[in-house]
């Protein structure tokens, strides 16, 4: 079970974000529970300068881009052998 | 008059205008501008730039850095307004910061080119030069006027800009980057090198001169008032620039899927449209008349090095992140800048030079007051400001009380105003506002005189000399807190 955060005030690229982790992780088959993080004081406690942010498992694995989908699947599947 | 006709009036009015903008501006000018916008945003790391903005950065490095930023990462409002966030909350002084939000939407790459295009390159350039000497020192004021709290709150989070790594640009990102702009410049500037014509080729085209006629008689226009008609080869474009935005909605839309063969196709019609727009096209007896322009191959040739870089030198994922960047900017700001130039095409109908004249027709106090307070008042999208900035250019505004308007308006609007008094507290927000409207109206004072023909020593000096007042005055200030500082640490 992992928890993934999307980080962002709910602009058009979070929602990008967000969709391309949701297939990621469904196509992976494994479960996340998915929260997204809007308040400026919530995502700035991460490490990161401008949004969208990716967060699985409390760890910023990206942050100011949206990136591909592969690498999404990749960081679930690392987050997932250390879990 | 009736209603019908004036209705009618009025919406050929918007658009004609429309159509004119589309064929004479958005191509070789805004094009190019948004996929500059793109890679700024997709290949320049923002922590590059924004190391500089914190606390311990002495502040001959800090403010200009704040400017920098300002001009090269946030393109629209709509990533200012976070990024200021981000900077502010992460630890920079609100000096820095607020030289950053106030930079931004004034002198980004958008808006300035998009000025220099439709307005003047004059006007341009003063935006450029005031927003970056009045948003350095609307920072430093801020900074002074909330010293205290600017220290408790970077107590808190100074150390957080230090941990930034300093992973620079790539070289490559950068070459790709500045060819663009070549690009653009090539487009752009009328230099007779450019606008020559070297080879002609007549196409035997029966009827082109036909069409040129009743495409005058569509969209009449007059030269004297500022408007602009339509050409065969604006017809072309236009026909060109709606089948970018199809490739465009199937290619880049879904571009973390990969890339699709209208992706290619989007990547191919751009090529085209830019070398089209830049030949020169005479509807004659004969036909069609095509010259080879140097702006053709000076755009041919940007082109053939941008293809190589990307093809070979660019990641995937930057390529990616590039064409996703610009396709973004495009869909936020292009649809709202359409909608925003037929409407100032229906009012320019509507609207009697009369009152703009009497309002704002020299440049007097009044008149620059009357345009800064219609820029915080009116919230306009994005570069729509500039379309409305024309308008009223050729219904007799002075360039004075113009560029008043154009630094006000992008920086103050209600909704600005709103979500800035979030961030950083009413108190701040108010006071900023207030500083804002004053420079604006200054800045519009000093150009416009020296439109009205002071000589440039003269307004150097002005300039100077309010500007030395100005930081005589903080320098004062500045001074007897840092005594009342001491004073307290011995008391204590």
């Amino acid at each position: 079970m992992l928890t993934i955060k999307i980080l962002g005030p709910g602009c058009a690229n979070c929602k990008r974000l967000e969709e391309i982790a949701r297939k990621a992780a469904s196509d992976l088959n494994v479960t996340a529970e998915f929260t997204k993080v809007t308040d400026y004081n919530d995502i700035l406690a991460y490490d990161l300068v401008s949004t969208p942010g990716l967060v699985i498992n409390e760890k910023l694995v990206s942050s100011g881009r949206i990136p591909s989908p592969a690498s999404v699947a990749a960081w679930i599947d690392e987050a997932m052998k250390t879990a | 008059m009736d209603v019908a006709a004036y209705l009618v009036n009025s919406t050929r009015g918007g658009l004609g205008n429309l159509a004119a903008y589309l064929a004479a501006h958005v191509l070789l000018c805004l094009l190019p501008a948004f996929y500059i916008a793109g890679a700024m945003t997709a290949l320049i790391p923002k922590e590059s730039v924004t190391r500089f903005l914190g606390r311990d950065t002495r502040r001959a490095v800090s403010y200009p850095a704040a400017a920098l930023a300002g001009g090269l990462l946030a393109v629209c409002s709509c990533t200012i307004v976070p990024l200021f966030a981000g900077i502010y909350k992460k630890g920079a002084g609100i000096g820095p910061a607020i030289t950053f939000l106030f930079f931004a939407p004034a002198a980004n790459i958008l808006a300035l080119v998009y000025t220099g295009s439709v307005i003047g390159v004059d006007l341009a350039l003063a935006r450029l030069f005031l927003s970056l000497a009045f948003g350095i020192g609307i920072g430093l004021i801020m900074a002074l006027l909330f010293r205290a709290d600017d220290a408790a709150h970077d107590a808190a989070t100074s150390q957080m800009f230090a941990a930034q790594s300093d992973k620079g640009m790539s070289r490559t990102a950068l070459i790709f980057l500045l060819t663009w702009v070549a690009l653009l410049l090539v487009g752009t500037l009328k230099l007779d090198i450019f606008t020559g014509s070297y080879i002609y080729v007549n196409l035997p085209l029966a009827g082109a001169q036909e069409f040129q006629a009743l495409l005058d008689r569509l969209v009449p226009f007059d030269a004297v008032k500022g408007e602009e008609g339509v050409s065969l080869q604006g017809v072309l474009l236009i026909l060109l620039l709606a089948a970018i935005g199809l490739a465009s909605w199937r290619g880049f839309e879904r571009i973390h899927d990969g890339f699709s063969a209208w992706t290619k196709a989007a990547i191919g019609l751009i090529g085209v449209t830019l070398l089209v727009a830049a030949v020169n096209m005479q509807a004659t007896p004969a036909g069609l008349s095509v010259g080879f322009t140097g702006k053709f191959f000076g755009v041919l040739f940007a082109l053939a090095v941008l293809f190589e870089i990307g093809r070979v030198y660019l990641t995937e994922d930057e390529l990616r992140d590039w064409l996703w960047e610009s396709w973004r900017f495009v869909k936020q700001i292009f649809p709202l800048l359409v909608v925003g130039v037929f409407l100032v095409g229906v009012i320019r109908v509507l609207i009697r030079p009369e009152w703009i004249e009497s309002l704002a027709g020299s440049n007097t106090l009044l008149g620059n007051l009357t345009g800064v307070a219609f820029g915080v008042f009116m919230y306009f999208p994005t570069l729509v400001e500039v379309p409305i900035a024309q308008l009223f250019l050729s219904l007799g505004m002075h360039r004075g009380p113009l560029l008043a308007y154009l630094m006000a308006d992008p920086e103050l609007s209600l909704q600005s105003i709103l979500i800035l008094s979030a961030i950083i507290g009413k108190l701040k927000t108010w006071t900023y506002v207030v500083w804002v409207a004053l420079f604006s109206t200054m800045a519009g004072l000093i150009y416009g005189a020296w439109v009205d023909g002071m000589s440039l020593g003269l307004v150097a000096i002005y300039l100077g000399l309010f500007l030395t007042l100005l930081a005589l005055a903080l320098g004062l200030v500045s001074q007897r807190n840092q005594q009342q500082d001491d004073k307290q640490a011995q008391t204590l």
